[in-house]
């Protein structure tokens, strides 16, 4: 051990803290989104005002189970963001660690499977509500329940860019994991 | 060199260099392995079973025509992939993943014999986790429809139509599953990568 090794500190570990600081911004941006969906769709209630006889005159989200799952995953996906930011803090602080930095990206890829499950199963019910499916007799419910529509369509916007957020986020982690000082 | 010292020359040391060698040399030795050539060769290995789950999705589901043998006045005789444009999404994805995991191959081969290389490694753990996403998309999508097909909503008034095609349901549950495994095995890809990445 030279003399001049414990003076250096630990020097190629300085981009790491800017990587770590840009994770716990995009960890919050991502908080902020999967919370907006989760609860964007869990408020969803329209009654219509009149009364036909082949169509339910009430819609919410947990009329269908892709959007109770929807929900549920927003739900687990904010929680974990906001259980996630000490371990962020943490590596804002020691830059150089590598194993829970592994342990994050391990957690991060799960939730980004769960998340991108959600958004893109409730994707798939929303396309089917605006457009319907003539092939299987499925017809588009859209044109009844407007408002209940438009709120599950804006809904998936926020979980989209958790997505896109969850991905940078690995990114980000498996660079700060690469650097060789 | 003075008489009484030993002839030594002041070399710095680095790592296991034989003694006797002369000037400290430019090139990097090559390093053993160790773990992460074992780690290299397990992502190669998933990286097939992979590229076997996600084709064998992208085929079940492309190749789900059934034609039912009698008429009913209230639903189409037959029922095919593309009556579905989820199913359309479904196959196209699968199609892109199971092509970008042959192309992969190459670069886990990179990775089996230059095991302390970080930019292929790097690349590859970025490139899986976009697939992932895309596997994951296409396959919730899928089995969103699928449950739909299976169950019905009485409070949309759809009905299910795995009743009158069974073939069908089955041939586009299997694919489904089978995407849900290659998702799985993208996963166990983005932690192998990860690990490897350690600075060890």
């Amino acid at each position: 051990m030279e003399a001049g090794d414990i003076s250096k500190g630990k020097p190629g570990f300085g981009a790491n803290k800017g990587v770590s600081v840009l994770d716990f911004v995009l960890r919050i941006v991502a908080f902020v989104c999967t919370l907006g969906s989760a609860i964007a769709m869990g408020t969803t209630n329209e009654t219509l005002p009149f009364f036909t006889q082949f169509i339910r005159f009430r819609a919410r989200f947990n009329d269908l189970p892709t959007f109770t799952f929807f929900v549920v995953a927003n739900s687990v996906a904010s929680a974990y963001f906001i259980l996630s930011l000490p371990l962020s803090i943490f590596h804002i602080v020691k830059s150089g660690a590598q194993n829970s930095r592994i342990v994050m990206v391990i957690l991060d890829t799960v939730v980004l499977a769960l998340v991108t499950a959600g958004a893109s199963a409730s994707a798939a019910i929303v396309y089917l509500a605006h457009k319907g499916n003539t092939r299987t007799n499925w017809f588009s419910i859209c044109q009844q329940f407007n408002s209940f529509c438009e709120r599950i369509s804006g809904s998936l916007i926020g979980s989209f860019g958790a997505v896109v957020v969850l991905i940078i986020l690995i990114l980000l982690s498996a660079v700060a994991l690469s650097r060789r000082p | 060199m003075k008489s009484g010292d030993s002839t030594t020359i002041n070399v710095q040391e680095s790592g296991p260099i034989s003694k006797g060698k002369g000037p400290v040399l430019a090139a990097p030795l090559p390093r053993p392995g160790g773990w992460k050539k074992g780690a290299a060769i397990f992502d190669f290995v998933l990286r097939l079973g992979a590229v076997v789950a996600a084709l064998a999705a992208a085929a079940t589901m492309g190749t789900s025509d059934q034609t039912l043998p009698f008429f009913t006045q209230f639903f189409q005789f037959q029922a095919s992939y593309d009556d579905l444009p989820t199913f359309q999404f479904f196959v196209v994805a699968m199609a892109i993943v199971a092509g970008y995991l042959v192309l992969s191959l190459p670069f886990s081969i990179v990775c089996i014999v230059r095991p302390h290389a970080v930019g292929p490694r790097l690349l590859l753990l970025v490139l899986d986790t976009v697939a992932l996403t895309l596997d994951t998309a296409a396959g919730a999508a899928a089995a969103a429809i699928v449950y739909l097909a299976h169950n019905g909503n009485p409070n949309t008034n759809w009905l299910a139509i795995c009743q009158q095609f069974g073939d069908f349901c089955q041939n586009v549950s299997g694919a489904v599953v089978a995407s849900f495994a290659s998702v799985v095995v993208l996963v166990t890809l983005v932690i192998v990568s990860a690990i490897a990445l350690r600075r060890v």
